[in-house]
């Protein structure tokens, strides 16, 4: 009996080593080589997506406003992905050149065979949290505030930690009125 | 806690119980929630010492049917090291990736994250509903009332909430089938077959004539008009049939006023004095919600409140919501009545023999004598359907004559088509060989039909059966085709509830699989042969019928002069049409046809009583979980039926609660648990039906028993109720399962219940009011403050509010064996307690849940912070600081925090995932959960004011119970804002109380104390406090 929980000590010992080890690599890597990040925030995130779209030849070249393809988030708490339509009211008429036609022919192509494109999600809130976007885009927060210089992203990237501390330290201003109980976000 | 109650207590009180058990509780034994409590038996004391009635530590194979759970805790530690490497590991690259998938085309009316509702109806047989359905991204996810439908408003029954579930069903069928049946028709080899070859062959075969088709009720106009022309067509015949059918009640209306078989429409607002002979309208019986909303109407004024007296040989709903109950056998109801006829018509009555109380009933009589006009006596429902319920039916029409309530009480409505002299019919004719073709639309025969009448017989004599449903139930697997037909959520169609109210019957969503809807089916085949009236072959698809027959047949009925596009929009929009008109004269009646009724049934010892419950009723809906989980409103028993006799009964034959009995009448004999029901007759065996089935899928599959073969077929009546019935033990036990009696307060005031004369004395009667202080000034709330007031004068106990808690909270269901074990979810419970002695005992109804206590006693003891107080007094569960401690839920006085023992979220099966509300988390394993005030709803509501730049207003906010409720019993609101309903009744209503005020935990929940209209004068009871009533801070 004594043995068998020497053996089982052990083991948990060389678990707890294991464990401690992993830990202490996640702390110490992080992707953009500047602060340091906790463990599961993904701050930097930054995947390849099916179509490089990007945001910056969109918004800054061609000073297309956010809210025309993310059309609901005025009226939602989820900010739409636009849907394939909205994309092809340009791109019926605009094939691009060189390597942009490439990726704007991955687009009609799945919009002429009436499959959509399965982006790859950037902005993950942890399970448990209720964000609503209309809330915030009507009190006047800017997209900017979350999600960073967005309309320089020639690839987009996740900006902001979008860990509860984050949202604290804003909700906590006095000046943004903006609710502090648990509620508000969790249930 | 001071000793004086101490000295109260008798020695020998503190010397039975164990020394830890509560020494100085006040034990009220007026009001008690099971016999083991009033009794306070030893095994009673040890249950309520222990908080859960299980720990995962105790071996589970205490119970039956469990299997070994092979989780010891120091595995489970180990694997909990291993988990703690694999997550971390996985901390640091993105955890699974996530896709997100636009739509390709946007629809238009579709913006993500935001629910759509749509106007609809449903109907279950006996009561309709006008519905709005919220719909999330194209699914249905929750069905609530349409709050300007004129007869039930936002409320709705939970059946029509949990018909949600059967559109998720994963055992729905999804395609048509053949059954490739031998000469004998004793094998079920089922296979798929596609529509086309279906339709040839049924086309082929309807050709050949004599074709039958056999519905339930059906409340559809368009419906109906399909049907006639496809009879017209064919040549076929109509049958409508239903297990709770009420041609007692149609034929007894037509033999008494000539004219059509109608139904009576009865207003119990209108009445002052009510007399119910075993017709449950509060529960089981018609169109119950809306006639709860009609009754609490007539109560809610507390002056003139209506009286209700009930002959009830079962404890039905109606029985237990009764000023006054009389408890009779099933031979009896008769003689009520005819007592009553001859009371009120100043014969010398003699009602002790049938075991009434004399002064009791001379003052019904006279009641009914000063209140001509304004009364109503009713008789309905299975439980009437003796083999005198022809002649129940016409003295009860006699009586309501005599006092002058035809025209102005009860009047005509519409015919009800289901009928069981219409199934007899239809076995006469399948017989004689001249039906060849028999279409059935959701019916359930083989089920439902007992033998005595023969149809499995006659039905071999049918050349091909056809069925169109969308489960593989008892009967379906006996037709030679299987029709899938759509899920009404599916299918466009319309309603006509009640006359003068044309409602629209909106689908919530596309065909989910390859089925089609019933109407369509017929219209196909009526293509397909080239028969029958223009319409029914001219259309591609039902919505173009329904369209084309709204502006030919409803449009100059109910939108004179209108263009039809505005009256479609208006109807889509409104979801109905017009408003209830009653008739207003009164019929005469033939005094021929009351003098010639002869008593026919006969006394026995015991008697069968058949009922159906307020929930599953017959049994349509057995696979819906949250309808077999939901508590039965009087017994409190979950997934089972039983059969129920009196305490007396019960002792006199050696029987104990759960006992399994044979009960046999005649050629018929089924064994059964016992359950010892107070107040029921001496003389009763009472078994629900609706149970026992056999092929209604996984959930619903043998639970409990088939009670339907009791039903005796009697020169074409069918007889429920009244035969002689012997019980002998078997010697097994079985274990029923009740929620009641899980979660104890203890016996201290938590219902209180006073009579119309204590009220007139002092409207606060019986309400012993604490005097409490505290030196902590307590929590500020500058915002809103949430709270809420639970009149229990009105509320019947009917617990739509619990399905309607389940639907939108997401809440799981956890099946019999974990609520053995008292892990149910409900967040809302209703507590029914027992006041009296059991003979005849009075019951209350009490909805529990969540008091958002603002000394919260579980806010104090969790360690992680996982309960805290928000600002707006709201006690707010975090589910993800919860680490399962469940402190919270030992410590809280009202037994309302609820403990994830499994994942069971996980065991929800595609596509019933659907189902779920994506504004509620869904729990996991180890997390307490409870009510929140639907916070969501709140949250909503104030996004919605302040993007309208307005403040909140009173009734913005309408959390999931209030609103399913049929008699408005609960109110939702804020406490700062003086001008809302529920401040006022914090403010100033006399009967409200805080449930255990004396705790000071400071509920945020006030309830308005039962009154019960029948004259008496509550004896005093109780422990004895002293004048001041300081003593107990």
């Amino acid at each position: 009996m004594s043995m068998r929980i020497f053996v089982g000590s052990v083991k948990n010992i060389f678990i707890l080593f294991f464990t401690a080890a992993i830990l202490s690599g996640c702390f110490f890597q992080n992707p953009d080589g500047g602060e340091r990040i906790g463990i599961g925030y993904n701050k930097g995130y930054s995947p390849e997506q099916p179509i490089a779209f990007n945001h910056e030849l969109h918004v800054s070249t061609h000073k297309i406003q956010c809210q025309y393809c993310h059309n609901q988030v005025e009226r939602s708490k989820s900010s739409n992905i636009p849907a394939l339509s909205t994309c092809m009211n340009c791109h019926q008429q605009i094939a691009g050149e060189g390597e942009n036609a490439k990726e704007i022919k991955k687009l009609r192509e799945a919009y002429a065979d009436n499959k959509s494109i399965e982006w790859v999600k950037v902005h993950m809130l942890p399970d448990h949290v209720q964000f609503n976007h209309q809330a915030h885009v009507t009190k006047g927060v800017s997209c900017q505030t979350c999600h960073g210089e967005i309309e320089k992203m020639a690839k987009v990237y996740q900006y902001s930690d979008l860990s509860m501390g984050w949202c604290i330290n804003c909700h906590r201003q006095p000046e943004n009125k903006a609710p502090l109980n648990c509620t508000t976000c969790h249930h | 806690m001071n000793n004086n109650i101490n000295e109260n207590m008798t020695s020998t009180d503190q010397e039975q119980r164990p020394s830890h058990y509560p020494q100085n509780v006040e034990r009220n034994t007026q009001f008690w929630k099971s016999f083991e409590e009033k009794n306070d038996t030893p095994e009673y004391q040890k249950a309520v010492e222990t908080e859960f009635m299980s720990s995962p530590l105790r071996e589970e194979t205490k119970h039956e049917g469990t299997e070994k759970d092979g989780l010891a805790r120091r595995d489970f530690l180990k694997l909990m090291g291993a988990s703690v490497a694999l997550t971390s590991a996985a901390g640091c690259i993105r955890r699974p990736v996530q896709k997100m998938v636009p739509y390709v085309k946007q629809p238009e009316e579709v913006t993500l994250g935001v629910s759509n509702y749509y106007t609809s109806s449903y109907f279950d047989g006996q009561e309709g509903f006008g519905l709005l359905v919220k719909s999330r991204e194209g699914r249905p996810v929750h069905i609530e009332g349409n709050p300007s439908y004129p007869l039930n408003g936002s409320a709705v029954s939970s059946q029509a909430q949990a018909s949600l579930l059967g559109l998720y069903d994963p055992e729905r069928l999804q395609k048509p089938y053949r059954n490739l049946l031998n000469e004998a028709r004793t094998n079920k080899e089922t296979v798929s077959v596609s529509w086309e070859d279906l339709d040839a062959k049924v086309v082929e075969q309807l050709g050949k004539g004599s074709v039958a088709i056999l519905t339930g009720n059906i409340a559809s106009p368009a419906t109906s008009a399909v049907i006639q022309d496809f009879c017209a067509g064919f040549k076929a015949d109509a049958y409508a049939w239903d297990p709770l059918a009420q041609d007692d009640l149609t034929e007894g209306q037509k033999t008494s006023f000539g004219g059509e078989a109608v139904l009576p429409e009865y207003r119990y607002d209108k009445a002052k004095t009510i007399v119910s002979v075993d017709a449950d309208f509060l529960g089981s019986w018609g169109p119950s919600t809306s006639a709860s909303a009609l009754f609490a109407q007539g109560r809610r004024d507390l002056d003139k409140m209506s009286r209700l007296y009930s002959f009830d040989s079962t404890y039905s709903l109606t029985g237990a919501n009764a000023d006054v109950r009389f408890r009779i056998k099933p031979s009896q109801q008769l003689d009520a009545v005819l007592a009553l006829i001859d009371g009120v018509a100043d014969k010398k009555i003699d009602v002790e023999k049938l075991g009434f109380n004399s002064e009791v009933f001379a003052k019904l009589v006279s009641e009914l004598k000063d209140n001509k006009g304004s009364t109503i006596v009713v008789a309905g429902g299975i439980s009437t359907r003796t083999v005198d319920s022809q002649n129940l039916q016409i003295a009860v029409n006699y009586l309501n004559h005599l006092l002058g309530n035809d025209g102005k009480t009860i009047s005509a409505k519409s015919e009800s088509r289901a009928s069981y002299s219409s199934m007899n019919n239809l076995i006469k004719a399948m017989n004689a060989g001249s039906v060849q073709t028999l279409i059935i639309h959701r019916q359930n025969p083989f089920y439902a039909l007992s033998e005595s009448f023969g149809f499995v017989e006659a039905l071999k004599k049918v050349a091909m059966v056809i069925y169109i449903g969308d489960t593989m139930d008892e009967t379906a697997r006996f037709a030679h085709y299987v029709a899938t037909d759509n899920h009404a959520l599916e299918t466009w169609s319309d309603s006509e509830f009640s006359k003068g109210v044309y409602g629209i019957h909106q689908p919530l969503i596309r065909t989910m699989y390859d089925t089609r809807s019933f109407q369509l089916s017929l219209m196909t085949w009526a293509f397909m042969a080239k028969v029958g009236p223009e319409r029914i072959q001219k259309y591609e698809t039902f919505y173009d019928y329904l369209k084309a027959f709204i502006k030919s047949d409803i449009l100059p009925k109910y939108g004179k002069g209108q263009d039809f596009e505005s009256f479609w929009n208006n109807l889509l929009q409104k979801g109905f049409v017009g408003e209830v008109t009653y008739s207003t004269s009164s019929r005469s009646f033939k005094s021929d046809s009351f003098s010639q009724i002869k008593k026919q049934s006969e006394s026995h010892k015991l008697e069968l009583v058949l009922y159906a419950k307020t929930h599953i009723g017959a049994g349509n809906l057995a696979n819906v979980g949250w309808l077999q989980e939901l508590p039965d409103p009087v017994t409190k028993i979950v997934w089972d039926n039983y059969a129920s006799v009196s305490l007396k009964t019960a002792e006199t034959m050696k029987l104990k609660q759960g006992n399994v009995v044979t009960v046999k009448t005649g050629q018929t004999s089924m064994n059964l648990p016992l359950h010892i029901q107070p107040g029921l007759h001496d003389e009763v065996v009472a078994i629900a039906v609706g149970y026992g089935r056999t092929h209604a899928g996984k959930v619903g599959n043998g639970i409990g028993v088939n009670a339907f073969p009791f039903v005796e077929s009697k020169n074409g009546n069918a007889i429920f109720a009244g035969q002689s019935v012997e019980l002998t033990k078997t010697g097994e036990k079985y274990e029923l399962v009740t929620t009641q009696g899980h979660d104890s307060m203890e016996g201290r005031q938590i219902v209180v219940q006073a009579t119309n004369k204590d009220y007139k004395a002092n409207k606060g009667a019986n309400i012993h009011r604490h005097h409490t202080w505290s030196i902590w000034s307590g929590h500020q709330y500058n915002g809103h403050k949430w709270g809420m007031a639970i009149d229990l004068n009105t509320c019947t106990g009917c617990s739509s509010c619990m399905t309607a808690c389940q639907s939108e909270n997401n809440i799981h269901v956890v099946g019999k064996k974990y609520v053995m074990q008292g892990r149910e979810m409900h967040w809302i419970r209703i507590d029914r307690y027992y006041i009296g002695e059991a003979e005849n005992a009075q019951a209350v109804f009490m909805p529990m849940l969540c008091q958002h206590c603002d000394n919260a006693p579980c806010e104090a003891v969790c360690p992680v912070a996982a309960t805290v107080h928000s600002d707006e007094g709201l006690n707010e569960m975090v589910y993800n600081r919860c680490v399962g401690t469940r402190y919270c839920s030992n410590n809280c006085p009202y037994k309302v925090r609820r403990f994830n023992w499994f994942n069971y979220a996980k065991l929800i099966e595609a596509p019933m995932h659907m189902s779920l509300n994506p504004e509620v988390t869904v729990r996991v394993r180890g997390v307490m959960e409870k009510c929140t005030f639907c916070v969501q709803r709140i949250k909503a509501a104030k996004n919605i004011a302040t993007q309208e730049n307005r403040l909140l207003k009173d009734g913005d906010i309408k959390v999931a119970c209030e609103t399913a409720c049929p008699t408005k019993a609960i109110t939702f609101g804020d406490l700062n804002d003086d001008n809302s309903r529920v401040a006022k009744v914090f403010a100033k209503e006399e009967r409200a109380y805080a449930v255990l005020e004396e705790w000071y935990a400071k509920p945020a929940i006030r309830y308005m104390s039962k009154i019960r209209n029948n004259d008496e004068v509550t004896a005093s009871h109780g422990p004895t406090h002293d004048a001041k009533g300081a003593d107990h801070a």
